[in-house]
Formats: C-alpha cells, structure tokens, sequence
C-alpha cells in the first residue's frame, strides 16, 4: 500500500507501457480465452448423447433411469433459457418470476408463423425472437420502474396477465386451453427435415438433424453469453447488483442497462421457446406460459449456480433428469419436485451473501466441463 | 326492480370476492409494511386453511397419495363448517408462527430478493407435500347452504328473470371478513401491542433501544396475518375447486391488493381487495355487450382486468392509494 | 475567478421542515470550499440537491453557466461533477481494477452504450485511464484484489478514485475522513491537496474535522438550520460570532 502518489511515479512510468499489452496480444488473449470455451461446448454438446444415452445403455445401465435423446435436446433447449435468465437474476441482480411469457409468446408466434407464413425453422427461430424481444422492451420498461420487490410482483403479473389473454380472449387464435395444433415445421435451410438422421454420423452420437439444431443454437448461445459477460456489460451489470447506487452516480445510466440485460435475456428465452415448439410441433398452454415455467426457470437457475456461465446449463441438466427420469422412480418419484424444493431453499439458505456468492465461472466452470459431463 | 335486484346481487358478489383478497391483503400488506418481508409462502397458508376446513367439515376420499398408499382412503372429521371456522385459524396462526420464527426471522437482513426465493421454495414445499399425501385432486367444499340459505328477490312481471336469488352465504363471509377486519385494526390502532407494531415499523432500532423486545410482537404479527390468510382458505374455497396448487394462483391477486391498496394499510388492504373484487366480477357479468352492431364479449377478460388495473395503479400512483409506511393508516 | 457552481435561492422542503432555506452558493473554479455546519444544518441534503438525488422545491442551479435542475444523476456526473460518498461506497466483490474500469467505461463511453458484444479489451484508452486512477490514489499493486478485501482506509481511497477516473471537473466529498485512523486521515489530507494542485480540481469538502477545515480550504461556508450564516476565509469565518453561536457545544473552532 503506497501513501505517496509522487515517489513511485519514476518507476510507475516504464512500467505502465511495458504492463499494458500489445494489441496484437490482446487479441490472441481473447481469441484464446473464447475459443477455448466455444470448443469446450462444442464438445459437449457433441458428446452429451453419447455418454447420457448410448454409453448407459452399452454399460446395461437400467432403461428406467437412463436418458433419451429427446430429453437431451429438452435439456439443451432449458439451457439456452437459463442462461439467459442467469444473466438478469445472476448478473444484474433481478429477479423476474414471469419469464415465462417470454417463452411462451415466443413458442405461440413461431407456431402460429409456421401454419400461416412458412415452417421454416429458421425463420420461426427469428420471429420467435423478435416477438419476445418486443416483449421484453415492453414489460421492461413498465416494470423496471420500481425496483426490488415490485419488480419481482409486476413480472409475475404480467406473466399470468399474458397466460390469461392466451387462455381465453385470444382463444380462437391460440387455441386457448388446449394449445395450439397447427404447427407445421418445414426443412431447414429448405434441404433438411429435422426428424431425418444425420449422414456419415452414426446415431449413437447425433440421432437427428433437430439436435444439430438445437446444439448449433446452444454454442451460439454460450459463445454470445460470454462473449456478453466479457464486454463491458459484464462489469457493468454485476456493478448495478452490487451498488446500483453507486454506478449511477459514476455516470452510468443504471435504467438503461438494467432494460438492456432484460431484453437479452427476453431474446434468449425467446430462441429457447421457439425451438421448443420446433421440437414438440406443438404449443402446450401450460407448458409455455403458465407460472410454473417461470418458477422452473428460477429453479434451475439457482440450482445450477447462479452467476456463472456454464452453471445454469448443468442446472437444466439436473432438472429435467430429476422431472423426467427420477419422477418416475416408485415410492420417491412422487417427491422429485418437493426434494428439488428443499435442495433450493438450501442453496438460498446456505449462501451467506445471498445467492450472490462468487464463483469463479471461468477457470471453474471450464474445469468442471472438461472433466464431469452435462 | 330487477335491476336493483341485480345490481345488488353483483355488489355482494364483488365484495364476497374481494373479500377473500382483503383477508389474504392484509396479512401480507402488515408484514410488507412492518415486518419489511417479502412473503411468497402466504398462498401456501390459504392452501393449508383450505385443506383443513375441507378435512374438519366433512370426509374426503383420498387416493395416489402417502395417506392412500398407508391405508387410509378417507380423511375427515365431520365436524362441520362451524367447526372449521373456529379451529383452522388457530392452527394457521400456529403455522405462522413457526414460519416467523424459522423462516422470517433468519432472512430478516438478507436482500429482498432472496427473501422472495426462500418463501417461493417454502410455497413449492408446502404444495407438493399437499400433492403427494393427500394427492393430486381437486375437492370441492359443500356450501353449507342448510344453514345458511338463499335469499329470492323477485322482480316485476313481463321481465324476463324475475327472480335472482342470493347466496346468504356470500353475506357470511363479508360480514365475518369485516368483523375480523376492525379487530385487526382496533388491535393495531388501540393496544399497546399495536403502538409496539407501529413503532417498530418506524424504527425498530428505537424500539429495542427502549427495552422492548420486538421480536415478541412481530411473532404474533405474522401469526395473526396468517389466521386471517387461513381464514381465507375456508371461506373462499368453497367457491372454487381445493387442490395443492390454489395456493399460488391465489397469490398474483393477494399481492395485486397489496400493491393496489398500499403497502402497510389495513384500509388501503380493504379498498384494493374490494377494487379487485369489484372488477373481477364485473367483467364476468358484463357477458356480451353489443353497442351499435359491435358486440364485446367481456367476461374472458375477468382475469386480465386485475392485472390491468394494477399496472395503471402502480404506473400512477406507485406508492398504492392509501399507501404509507405507517401500519393501520 | 470564475463560478463553477451558483446555486440560485436554492429551497427544499420535507413535509413541514425547510432543510435548504434560500441558499445561493457560489463555487469558484480551483478553489477548495468547505461546508461546515453542526448536525442537522442541511449539508447532505445541499449535497443531494447538487447530485440531483433530491428534487428542489425552488430555485436553480448553474454548473459552469447552466441548469442542471433537469438533469438524472448520472447525467450530472457526465457533465462533470463527480462525488465521493461518506461511507466507501464500492463495488466489493468485484476486483480493484474492475471497481476502477467501471468507472473508466462510464467516463470515455458516456451514460450508455449497446456494446454488449465487444469484449473489454479492445479499449485501450479505458484500459490507460484505468492504470493512471489506480496510480494516482495509490492502489496500483492492489488491482486484482477484490475490493471488498482491501482494509478501509484502502477501500475509502478506491472510493474517491472512482470518483476522479471521470476527470470531473467538480469533485463533491461528503466526510471524506469519516472513521479513519490518523494516518490514513493524513494520506487522505495530502492525496486532496495534491489532487487540488495537479489536476486543477475544484472541490467542495463538507467535512467535521475542523483542523482539516482550517488547513486546506480556501474559502469556508457555514451551514445552519438550512441558511448560509457565514462566508469566506478560514480566517473570517473562525472570528465570526455567529458561527461560534451555532457551533455551541460543538467542534471546538
């Protein structure tokens, strides 16, 4: 600790244009860093079939408890979302309990795109999107007025408000209570059908097409994300969490970026619901907007460590095994969502600085990839 | 006059539904504005009223529950609705006291948010261990209409419907949701225990400054605000179906009131959960309305309405409209 | 001289009670002015109007020639008034640096920027403005520390770097040696004065300790009951009788 500003200055000055480092250095830097988790992902979302399904099964691992290839793709879908998700709750410090409608009015406009306009699923991943964005815009800008609390009300709110106006005044579009039937996904890229097994690759790896879709979305997803907690926003979100104050009075337009980091998380909720309905052909009302989806995704968050960047994946992982797979078990199947409950008042309880504790996702979490699996 | 007859009808109606929500409100607004708690788990305390009143009043058949599987396929005591209303707060406001004591408490100085997760997972706990011992099925409460009757209001002939009739019921739980309202508030206005409750909301440094324990009053604070949420479980659920997840969907609206009404304001608890009321029903008898050839069909959005109503309240009036830190104002 | 900051018959009430009554302050550019008063005098809430955290029931206030009563506060702090808290008010779990490039981002990028996706490293004047905040209040070998880690005398330091890596032009600091041992109180006193002298910083210091008071500022303004009862140099002000009245009981002149 220097008392003195003036006495190191002699050999501060050498040392400061030797620290900083080239640009050409900065740029391998980064190119390195953000490689190597692109390639981390690449690998595991090419290899999760394979050790979740294909090796159990080689192994004699009982059927029951064993994963499919559709879960894998569910999971990697609740993946896309969490990590969206994580980025306003973990990173910014919001906390919205109606994230559902982001999804769901993103799943409803790119089923009911594909009946009427072109199935697609590109172009029903991009209107998906786009309407959730809006969305987002909209409901953030209404209730990012207040903070704390009421922040956490009106989301929820607004969520069952929009479950409400699906269910019934816009029945006859949407289907009301029995979800919309007219789905019609189309080829990718007008050459693919989704449902078709992937050349020269053997299905124990990849057993669709749909997977490559979704996993190309789940890499996209990881890499924006980090790329997002590396830029600016990164520092900047976790500084409004930590002193919200503070950074307004920095020069920080606190209410614009806490708006921003909603409606980046509205996006990602939206490519998830979007190939969700791609993946289900189908868009169940309860399963998309009602505020049990809402409540899942905080669930998973938080399960999966809030806060960091592969966390919210794993989360999904373990969620849709113990809801899918575990819920099945006799005798204990029926608790599966009461001991997830407990495991997350757990968590909640046991952080000492709230669910905000540090992690150090990037050497952790690339750490935990490489050796432990999804 | 029909219409009056009508009319009438409604403005039970509406305030029988709001009722539930004032019940629900104020709970949850006292221990906003006092206890500065974000309490997610309230619904679950209606959720665990309804379950008792229904298993107090009458036998339930159970089945794909714990309580099925170890052989017991009905539940119930049989002692009818009176009983139910006399016993189940007392049991909820032992609830709440638990939960003060092991929930509330321990988060007191934690972030709001994390006070949000803990009650949320609490609610999440609470349903499915509703789901999984007396299992997933919806039960209907018997409106104890012996009892209480229905009241004809006939109207003049040549109209058509010259009879509405009126659930006495309704008029029951009004006037016992009032009574229990003005204790409420002579409690916190005229006792000393409220004086401790109102100062503590002030400043409860202060308070403990003074030599007095605060934890003591808030205990029974949450206690009572969960007696009247579990009064709320007996008295609303006959009106619709019981199952484990009513204590959330019950929770939107509950909060809604609190918003509406201000945080922290028994009066502000009445107005808010009597707006609600009024607008829900409303809406759905409204039906179809048909105005120079353009016909609007009113009653899908019963639901929607509240919410609509809330955004504008809070857009306008953030503060609630009889909002203010004090408790009781 | 010229006025960096006049504040206009500046009024603001709570309710019944009149925190600033009719204040008109005048700040001149380069000088150190301390506002001193007891207890309850209004100084914070004088400070809160300048940030603009507070709303003024009446009057104006000019920064460098104009209004600013319509501004947000981070605009403020963009137009160049920047302010240091009373407690240290960091970012504590994130590192020394990040609390430094925050400020940084906020002083080259202004109030708000879409650039959610390009990574932090490709701005190296952020970067240098970091290095040279962190070097001038002496917290360059800490900068990978977690803020929150640093003893307090470090954490008010860092607290008034992120004040000045906005090159303000004006620099509030609200009690800036509050809780501090007498050494660090020292550091603190000398990293002002030099602050003052290199980088030409007009300062506004409401502070307690009167032999601070006395020792740096150029011009004293006493606050009481929300009025301005006395003006000018430490010399002036330590004679005058009215300011002895109010401080009765108090810090010793």
């Amino acid at each position: 600790m220097s008392d003195e500003v003036g006495t190191p200055e002699a050999e501060a000055e050498p040392e400061t244009i030797d620290e900083s480092p080239s640009l050409y250095e900065r740029w391998q830097a980064i190119q390195g860093d953000e490689k190597t988790v692109a390639a981390i992902t690449i690998l595991g979302v090419a290899l999760a079939p394979f050790l979740l399904v294909t090796l159990p099964e080689m192994l004699g691992f009982p059927r029951s408890y064993s994963w499919y290839h559709s879960l894998v793709t569910l999971t990697l879908i609740w993946g896309i979302f969490a990590l969206g998700y994580d980025l306003i709750l973990g990173f910014t410090g919001l906390l919205s309990f109606g994230h559902a409608m982001f999804w769901g009015v993103a799943a409803y406009s790119a089923g009911i795109f594909s009946a009427n306009v072109t199935g697609s699923p590109i172009a029903m991943v991009l209107v998906g999107t786009l309407m959730a964005v809006l969305l987002a815009w909209l409901i953030g800008w209404i209730s990012l007025r207040r903070g704390g609390i009421y922040f956490a009300i009106l989301t929820l709110a607004f969520g069952q408000m929009i479950y409400y106006i699906f269910l019934s005044p816009l029945g006859n579009i949407t289907g009301g209570e029995n979800g919309f039937n007219g789905v019609e996904v189309g080829k990718l890229l007008g050459m693919v059908e989704l449902g078709g097994a992937v050349p020269f690759v053997p299905p124990m790896f990849v057993d669709s097409w749909m997977y490559v879709f979704v996993g190309a979305a789940m890499v996209a997803a990881v890499v924006v994300g980090y790329r997002i907690l590396n830029s600016p926003y990164g520092i900047v979100l976790r500084a409004i969490r930590e002193n919200e104050q503070r950074a307004e009075f920095v020069g920080l337009d606190v209410w614009r970026y806490k708006l921003m980091s909603f409606i980046l998380s509205g996006a990602f909720a939206g490519v998830a619901g979007s190939l969700y309905v791609i993946q289900r052909s189908y868009v169940p009302i309860e399963n998309t907007l009602y505020w049990t989806v809402s409540g899942d995704i905080v669930v998973i968050t938080v399960l999966g460590g809030v806060g960091s960047l592969f966390g919210p994946v794993f989360g999904a992982g373990l969620y849709m095994y113990v809801a899918n797979i575990v819920s099945g078990i006799p005798v204990i199947g029926d608790f599966w969502h009461m001991i997830l409950g407990i495991v997350f008042i757990g968590i909640i309880v046991l952080m000492p600085n709230g669910i905000w504790g540090r992690v150090d996702w990037v050497r952790d979490r690339v750490a935990d990839a490489l050796g432990g699996d999804n | 006059m029909n219409i009056v007859g009508e009319v009438v009808v409604l403005l039970v109606n509406a305030l029988q539904t709001g009722a539930i929500y004032v019940l629900l409100a104020i709970g949850l607004s006292i221990i906003l504005g006092t206890l500065k708690f974000v309490n997610f788990a309230h619904g679950a305390l209606y959720v665990i009223g309804a379950y008792l009143g229904l298993v107090i009043t009458q036998q339930i058949s159970i089945s794909n529950g714990l309580l099925a599987d170890w052989g017991y396929p009905t539940l119930g005591l049989e002692w009818g609705f009176v009983a139910a209303l006399i016993i189940v707060p007392f049991l909820v406001f032992i609830v709440g006291l638990a939960m003060e004591r092991f929930v509330a408490r321990p988060f007191y100085d934690r972030p709001d948010t994390d006070q949000i997760l803990v009650t949320f997972g609490i609610a999440i706990v609470i349903q499915e261990l509703i789901h999984a011992t007396i299992g997933p099925r919806s039960y209907k409460y018997e409106i104890p209409n012996e009892l209480f009757g229905t009241i004809p209001f006939s109207g003049p002939v040549g109209v058509p419907f010259s009879t509405v009739t009126m659930d006495v019921w309704r008029v029951w739980v009004i006037a016992i949701t009032a009574v229990l309202v003005i204790g409420v508030y002579a409690i916190v206005e005229y006792t000393d225990f409220g004086l401790v409750v109102k100062a503590g909301t002030r400043d409860p440094e202060m308070v403990q400054l003074l030599g007095i324990r605060i934890t003591r009053p808030y205990l029974v604070m949450f206690g009572i605000g969960a007696g009247l949420a579990g009064v709320a479980g007996v008295v609303g659920a006959p009106l619709s179906n019981i199952n484990p997840e009513i204590g959330m969907t019950i929770l939107v609206p509950a909060f809604l009131t609190v918003v509406i009404g201000g945080v922290g304001s028994i009066r502000g608890a009445v107005l808010g959960g009597s707006l609600i009321g009024f607008v829900q029903v409303t809406l759905i008898s409204l039906g179809s309305v048909s105005l120079g050839g353009i016909s609007f069909n009113f009653t899908p959005w019963a639901q929607v309405g509240i919410y609509v109503l809330a955004v504008v309240v809070l857009l306008t009036r953030p503060e609630g409209l009889l909002g203010s830190e004090e408790v009781g104002a | 001289m010229s006025a960096i900051l006049e504040t206009d018959d500046l009024v603001k009430e709570f309710g019944g009670l009149t925190a600033t009554d009719h204040v008109n302050l005048t700040i001149n550019e380069g000088e150190l002015l301390s506002l001193i008063g007891p207890n309850g005098a209004g100084k914070s809430t004088l400070i809160n109007l300048i940030t603009r955290m507070l709303e003024e029931t009446e009057g104006d206030i000019r920064f460098e020639g104009e209004s600013i009563t319509s501004l947000t506060p981070h605009e403020v702090v963009q137009r160049g008034i920047g302010k240091s808290f009373q407690t240290a008010s960091i970012f504590p779990e994130l590192s020394v640096k990040e609390n430094a490039d925050i400020a940084a981002f906020a002083a080259e990028h202004g109030s708000f920027k879409f650039n959610f996706l390009t990574h932090r490293d490709s701005y190296p004047e952020v970067e240098q403005r970091t290095l040279d905040t962190l070097e001038a209040v002496g917290l360059r070998d800490q900068k990978d520390i977690d803020a929150g880690e640093l003893p307090y005398g470090d954490k008010r330091r860092l607290e008034i770097g992120i004040a000045l890596a906005s090159e303000p032009s004006l620099l509030l600091m609200d009690e800036p040696t509050a809780g501090m041992s007498p050494e660090e109180t020292e550091a603190t006193v000398d990293l002002i004065e030099e602050l003052q002298e290199e980088m030409n910083l007009t300062i506004l210091l409401v502070e307690h300790d009167m032999e601070i008071v006395f020792s740096v500022s150029d011009r004293i303004s006493v606050l009481n009951r929300g009025s301005i009862i006395a003006e000018g140099t430490p010399d002036e002000v330590q004679g005058d009788p009215a300011v002895q009245e109010a401080y009765l009981g108090g810090v010793e002149l």
